[in-house]
């Protein structure tokens, strides 16, 4: 007997279960389904036990620098697998917030796997059996998306891991080659480092975090291997094998050996299995292809978050989460600028980023103006001891319109932010300008690259 | 007693509301007689508006963005510590007081700034409204009786905007009050000014802004500009008793003369206008009579040839006007008339440039009108209408040739002037136009 619901969701993650939410609270019936635990990769596997890794990593650091500070530390010792723990701690009462959510919504949570049978129905294979719902309104997918790996390598989690298997890890090994310098990649390249293992980074590309601003990546690349990581750029991996003392890693220039290999060359979504083809629910370049309300090529099939294209970041999917459940509930909602999502990096020192980089901005024929300003002129990092990066600011040059942010630094991801309003609300650089910023803080450096894009800075 | 009345002042002689763009001056900011308080909008051009007593500015009654009548109070300048209680509300007239602000003065020995107001009496020079004078008490113009605080609300209030869109407007030229805004709460955004410059490229007549599918039509608030014509027009029309003559001019020997001068080196080019405008100013001279105002129980002659040159713009027409061109060469004439369109373009016009005509001139020949009539901007006594020149067979003694010609139909008012003297008048503008080694010499 099928259960009824206005809205069926498949999939928890940050797309899915911010979409049943929305849907719960413009007064429609939801049923969710989930193969694994609610909060779905960022809650359980990805964004969230990460932080709590890195975290772990910059305490030891602290700890380690402590001498700097006139604290003396002896006999530190860091636990790995205590670390661990506590990240798989923080990633359950995150994805039990989610569970408590759900009842508070009245939203029910089908365990299982979803399979799109019809544009309405939506059958369950879980443990407990099967189940099939019945969706009044709308479908949402938001399943996801599953790391990727290179031809011919297999990801096993044992010699050859991916970040799902790195977070679970309760021990690291003691030297290890990470495949792909984007932001998994140079994430766990931290936490690893900073406990001690020998960290080699292989890029495809000619620098780290490619798709940052050079200027961003060419910092962080000398922090980095100043930091004793090695870095290797423009290096393609031809072939991973077991050998030596783990993995031997063949690259077009040279052979390298460690105990284990992080595959971190990205993401792709997971489609497959949910009954996309026999619905004939259009893909573009792996990706499903959606409206900027979200709906699928199939009418009443939306489709949100990872599997629904780049950016693969969870503030995008719950964005679209929004979106979708708006367009569900009949409110027209304001389609999503994916120029203006932020895109952060929470290693040391912190990376994040809006909008074009110098170079794009330039490609795109604009005459800019860009404005930095380094942490070593602000007193609040200075304090901190944490000098290491700058704010850019990218303008055009008639109408102050800011066309990109880039910062590298202590709470960079924090600091983004007010461009990213300022860019919402179509501020220039004037309205920045004009805005007084608090002192001493981290975010007086977005106002002096701001001036310093007008030519008017002060400290500096 | 060291409190001073800001109020808003009379810019130009149709003024009757002004909009003040921005104040330059912020509340608590000391200012000196002659500083610039803020920039008003009026219906001609943005003008600046000076302070006309010392010390701080106090009070800004009206915020930028807001429309006022003329003499409304819409700020006050006092002392520190001075009591101005009873005057923090935005006011009504306060032309019974010392003006707080005059706009750039005309020198006053010019005869042009005598040019009479349509509503005045007879001997109130016509900018005078805004200098500094006696109490006026027995203006009958309407601003002084309209509430102030309704009027704000009558025009078109602050346009919602972003900061960006505002950019980009000044920048592309777009007037961000005939937008709709796409943004929240109908907020005008980059991509409303960006549709509208881009339509403008593409039609430059009509900017179309982006319009939604299935909507017949829109209700466009009229801008000052446009409100002041749609005003004007019918009281330049129908009191006015026009009649039209028109004639056909040769205009071979211009059109060969032009090019010549044009080929000369470092020589400012000269147009088909600039050489009517030459032609009329010197006929003016010698037929006083078409060169007169109708003041009710006189008729004004006047002895100096003051040429409006109407200039189209998106939201109406600016006629701006060039002084003394029957004193000018052909080429003074072309360089300050290209000035002077320029400048009514970017609307930069000077208050003083912006009257004062005795005799106008419309010309629509760059659309290839062959003629049409104008309707005279009142107390002018004529105007003149300019076609394209066009190359139309011609019968000469020869036989049947080609020539170029170019038709002219000048309205005059009935009540300053018959039709003989406006068809002499123009058979003079035609004979120096067909002999035009005659606006040479």
């Amino acid at each position: 007997m099928a259960k009824t619901f206005d809205v069926v969701v498949v999939g928890t993650g940050p797309g899915g279960y911010v979409s049943a939410i929305r849907c719960a609270q413009l007064g429609l019936s939801v049923a969710t389904v989930e193969d694994d635990r609610p909060g779905g990769v960022c809650l359980n596997w990805g964004c969230i036990p990460t932080k709590a890794l890195l975290r772990n990593a910059e305490v030891l650091h602290l700890v380690e620098s402590a001498e700097r500070f006139g604290i003396k530390v002896d006999n530190v010792r860091a636990d790995y697998a205590e670390a661990v723990k506590r990240s798989r701690g923080v990633a359950d009462r995150m994805a039990k917030g989610v569970e408590f959510l759900f009842r508070k919504n009245k939203i029910t949570l089908f365990p299982g796997t979803g399979t799109l049978k019809s544009r309405t129905t939506v059958e369950v294979a879980g443990a407990g059996g099967a189940e099939t719902l019945e969706a009044g309104h709308a479908v949402i997918l938001a399943t996801g998306s599953q790391p990727k790996s290179l031809p011919g390598v297999s990801i096993d989690e044992k010699l050859v891991i991916s970040s799902t298997g790195a977070v679970r890890a309760e021990t690291r090994p003691t030297s290890i080659v990470v495949i792909g310098a984007g932001a998994v990649g140079m994430e766990f390249a931290d936490v690893y480092a900073s406990y001690g293992t020998q960290v080699t980074v292989l890029e495809a590309l000619p620098r780290v975090l490619p798709i940052e601003d050079e200027e961003v990546s060419t910092l962080l690349g000398r922090l980095f291997s100043r930091r004793g990581i090695t870095l290797k750029t423009g290096v393609k991996v031809t072939a991973v094998k077991p050998g030596g003392p783990g993995a031997t890693v063949e690259t077009d220039s040279g052979r390298l050996e460690a105990e284990q290999v992080l595959m971190a060359v990205g993401r792709g979504a997971r489609t497959a299995g949910i009954g996309l083809e026999s619905l004939g629910i259009q893909l573009e370049r792996g990706f499903v292809k959606v409206s900027p309300a979200m709906e699928t090529s199939v009418k009443g099939v939306y489709a949100v978050g990872d599997m629904a294209g780049a950016p693969l970041l969870a503030h995008k999917a719950m964005a679209e989460g929004v979106v979708a459940a708006e367009a569900i509930a009949g409110r027209h909602p304001r389609p999503i600028d994916y120029g203006n999502v932020p895109s952060c990096t929470y290693c040391r020192p912190q990376v994040a980023s809006l909008g074009l980089s110098e170079a794009r901005a330039k490609e795109n024929g604009r005459e800019v103006t860009v404005g930095k300003f380094p942490f070593t002129a602000s007193g609040k990092a200075v304090a901190l001891g944490e000098t290491d990066g700058f704010v850019k600011v990218v303008a055009d040059k008639a109408t102050g319109e800011i066309l990109g942010v880039h910062i590298v630094g202590p709470e960079a991801t924090e600091i983004i932010h007010e461009f990213a309003v300022g860019r919402t609300l179509e501020a220039t650089l004037e309205e920045i300008m004009h805005t007084i910023h608090a002192h001493p803080t981290l975010s007086e450096a977005a106002l002096e690259a701001t001036l310093a894009a007008l030519g008017q800075a002060i400290h500096i | 007693m060291a409190v001073t009345k800001v109020v808003m002042p009379r810019l130009s002689e149709q003024m009757e509301t002004g909009k003040i763009i921005k104040w330059l001056k912020r509340e608590g900011d000391r200012v000196q007689s002659g500083d610039i308080l803020a920039e008003v909008e009026t219906d001609k051009a943005d003008v600046e508006m000076e302070a006309f007593g010392a010390g701080v500015l106090r009070k800004i009654l009206m915020p930028a963005g807001s429309t006022a009548p003329v003499g409304s109070l819409i700020g006050v300048i006092a002392e520190p510590g001075e009591d101005i209680s009873a005057l923090d509300r935005p006011g009504g007239p306060e032309m019974a007081s010392r003006p707080a602000a005059v706009p750039p003065q005309p020198r006053r020995e010019d005869p042009a700034a005598r040019t009479p107001a349509p509503a005045a009496g007879p001997d109130r020079p016509g900018v005078s409204a805004t200098a500094p004078g006696p109490p006026q008490p027995a203006r009958p113009a309407a601003p002084a009786a309209a509430p102030a605080a309704p009027a704000a609300g009558d025009a078109p209030g602050r346009v919602k905007a972003s900061p960006l869109a505002r950019k980009i407007a000044a920048q592309s030229g777009v007037d961000l009050r005939l937008l709709q805004g796409s943004g929240p709460g109908g907020r005008v955004v980059r991509r409303d000014v960006e549709a509208a410059a881009t339509s403008a490229a593409a039609a430059p007549a009509a900017p179309r802004p982006a319009v939604a599918p299935g909507v017949e039509f829109e209700d466009r608030p009229l801008s000052q500009m446009r409100a002041v014509i749609a005003k004007r027009m019918p009281l330049a029309k129908a009191p006015v008793p026009h009649f039209y003559v028109t004639s056909e001019i040769a205009m071979d020997r211009v059109w060969a003369l032009r090019e010549e001068l044009n080929g000369l080196e470092g020589q400012p080019k000269i147009s088909i206008n600039d050489f009517v405008v030459r032609a009329c100013a010197l006929a003016l001279l010698d037929h006083p009579g078409v060169n007169a105002a109708f003041q009710g129980e006189s008729i004004r002659v006047f002895h100096r040839a003051h040429i409006g040159i109407a200039v189209a713009l998106e939201e109406g027409l600016i006629t701006p006007v060039l002084r003394d061109a029957d004193a000018k060469s052909l080429a003074r004439i072309a360089v300050e008339a290209r000035d002077l369109a320029e400048r009514a373009r970017a609307r930069k016009l000077r208050a003083p440039e912006m009257s004062g005509a005795t005799f106008s001139i419309s010309n629509l020949g760059m659309f290839d009108v062959a003629e049409f009539s104008a309707i005279i901007n009142p107390p002018e006594g004529a105007i003149l209408a300019v076609g394209s020149v066009r190359t139309v067979p011609v019968v000469t003694e020869a036989g049947l040739g080609v020539g170029r010609r170019m038709m002219l139909t000048i309205s005059c008012d009935h009540r300053v002037m018959d039709g003989a003297m406006g068809a002499r008048f123009l058979q003079d503008v035609k004979r120096r136009l067909e002999e035009p080694l005659r606006l040479l010499v």
